[in-house]
């Protein structure tokens, strides 16, 4: 049943505020109504907590990961198992016609092989792979791994093969600290809204990102240090949506401010608790 | 009717006479046409209640008779279109292409053997290490919708609401090496030869 499992959730506060209006045992239609109502007259009644919006902007990977020697093995018997089961394809047949007939002219040095030439094409199937070969060479794709010397944390075209996330130095009370970018709560909009403004916010950056769904991914609560805590206001949450980066942004940001990182190296920029709860659902895979 | 009808056909053959001869026919009664008209007034004068029995009749028989043919062909089941993928071509079932078996050591069959269960542990683990970050990712995407709901009743009912606009959603997934800047492909042509079937 409901009704009973949303007052044993309702905190305390909350209790104290609607007991006025507790009038005993109710059925189960009338205090889902009471509940939505209460709701509605209690919105004046701020929560002590702050509510911030933040987003996990993810840019996907670029280029394949490479393979671990297990899967190179693998790799390498499936190839070994493929070939052995499979049937001899119409170039193969005529690599092996013209080594055939190589070896017969030399054999026999007759002339009659010459009349079978013109009819035959010019060039053998040995000739066609090296023209292959050759048409290849002439293309040059770009470099995997972009070199060692990564064009440092704050460019986006960092380790292609794993996905980055976007971080932040942000002011929080007197420290500065390394955040996933988020920003405060205003009435009148959704959360998912408050991200994409946390986004946009960014100083100096043009990143187009698609919001994957209205629902947010995670959160994290803090409450202010006591100095700061006023009438009404504990602490923070902060709620993350997940976003991908689309477009390719090749403007690196300002180097202090701005940091793209794995998923391993988010231990060296952000705090432990923080982590803790970030880490849940970014998912390195 | 029939008068009115003679009179266009004589107006028309006048004109036509005018037009292509010399000779000028003069007419003393519109009853008698002139003599090197086609003979067009007559059958028109003869029999001209006739035409309209025989004639509607006439189109309702061929319209029945097209009908049956229809409904014979209708009738008839449409051909199957053959799936060209459960169809083996000729090609591999011809003999010369059969290669040669090749015979494995033993050390070889047993380092295969060895291979393939290596493999299927190690996919083994890679699936439970997916499981677990998705399910990780699930739990606590609830529990912040959870504490959403503790905190406003309509946030968390617009977070709930399904999101239109994500879908259709397209990614470019990775490739073996990273996108050129500014290049650009050859053009090619090419002749598409896929068969279209039609019933």
């Amino acid at each position: 049943m409901a009704a009973p499992f949303t007052r044993v959730y309702r905190p305390l506060w909350r209790i104290i505020t609607t007991t006025t209006l507790n009038k005993g045992v109710r059925n189960v239609s009338s205090t889902r109504q009471q509940w939505s109502a209460q709701n509605v007259k209690t919105a004046g009644v701020a929560s002590p907590w702050a509510l911030h919006g933040a987003v996990c902007l993810q840019r996907l990977p670029v280029v394949s990961q490479d393979r671990s020697p297990i899967e190179d093995e693998f790799m390498e018997l499936m190839h070994q198992m493929e070939l052995e089961r499979s049937l001899l394809s119409d170039h193969e047949l005529r690599l092996l016609e013209d080594a055939a007939r190589m070896s017969r002219k030399q054999e026999e040095e007759s002339d009659e092989e010459e009349e079978d030439y013109r009819d035959k094409d010019i060039f053998t199937a040995q000739d066609l792979e090296d023209i292959w070969e050759q048409k290849l060479k002439q293309y040059q794709p770009a470099q995997r791994s972009q070199g060692v010397d990564e064009k440092g944390v704050s460019s986006s075209e960092r380790c292609l093969a794993e996905s980055l996330i976007l971080l932040v130095k942000k002011d929080v009370g007197s420290q500065k600290l390394w955040l996933l970018p988020q920003i405060q709560w205003q009435t009148g909009e959704t959360l998912r809204q408050t991200a994409e403004r946390a986004l946009a916010s960014l100083p100096g950056a043009d990143l187009k990102a698609t919001f994957l769904g209205n629902a947010p991914c995670g959160f994290y609560k803090y409450k202010y240090p006591k100095d700061i805590q006023k009438e009404g206001s504990v602490g923070a949450k902060v709620f993350f949506f997940k976003a991908l980066l689309s477009g390719h942004k090749h403007l690196p940001l300002e180097k202090n401010s701005f940091a793209w990182v794995k998923k391993d190296e988010l231990q060296d920029f952000l705090k432990p608790e923080y982590l803790k709860q970030v880490r849940r659902f970014i998912m390195a895979l | 009717m029939a008068g009115i009808v003679c009179r266009t056909a004589s107006r028309i053959i006048s004109s036509q006479v005018s037009c292509s001869s010399s000779v000028v026919a003069v007419r003393h009664s519109h009853w008698f046409t002139s003599m090197l008209s086609l003979k067009t007034s007559s059958p028109l004068r003869a029999e001209p209640k006739k035409k309209k029995k025989v004639d509607p009749r006439r189109e309702i028989m061929m319209k029945e008779r097209l009908k049956k043919k229809l409904k014979r062909l209708e009738k008839v089941a449409p051909e199957l279109i053959p799936i060209e993928d459960f169809i083996t071509p000729a090609k591999c079932l011809d003999e010369t292409r059969i290669r040669d078996a090749p015979k494995h050591s033993f050390e070889e069959s047993e380092r295969r053997a060895l291979l393939l269960k290596e493999w299927s542990r190690y996919k083994y683990s890679q699936h439970q290490t997916e499981m677990d970050t998705i399910n990780e990712a699930l739990e606590a995407q609830r529990q912040a919708l959870d504490e959403l709901k503790l905190e406003s009743e309509e946030l968390y009912k617009a977070a709930v609401s399904p999101d239109t606009d994500i879908f259709p959603f397209q990614h470019e997934g990775p490739s073996y090496t990273p996108p050129v800047t500014n290049y650009e492909a050859p053009e090619g042509k090419y002749n598409d030869i896929t068969r279209v079937y039609t019933q």
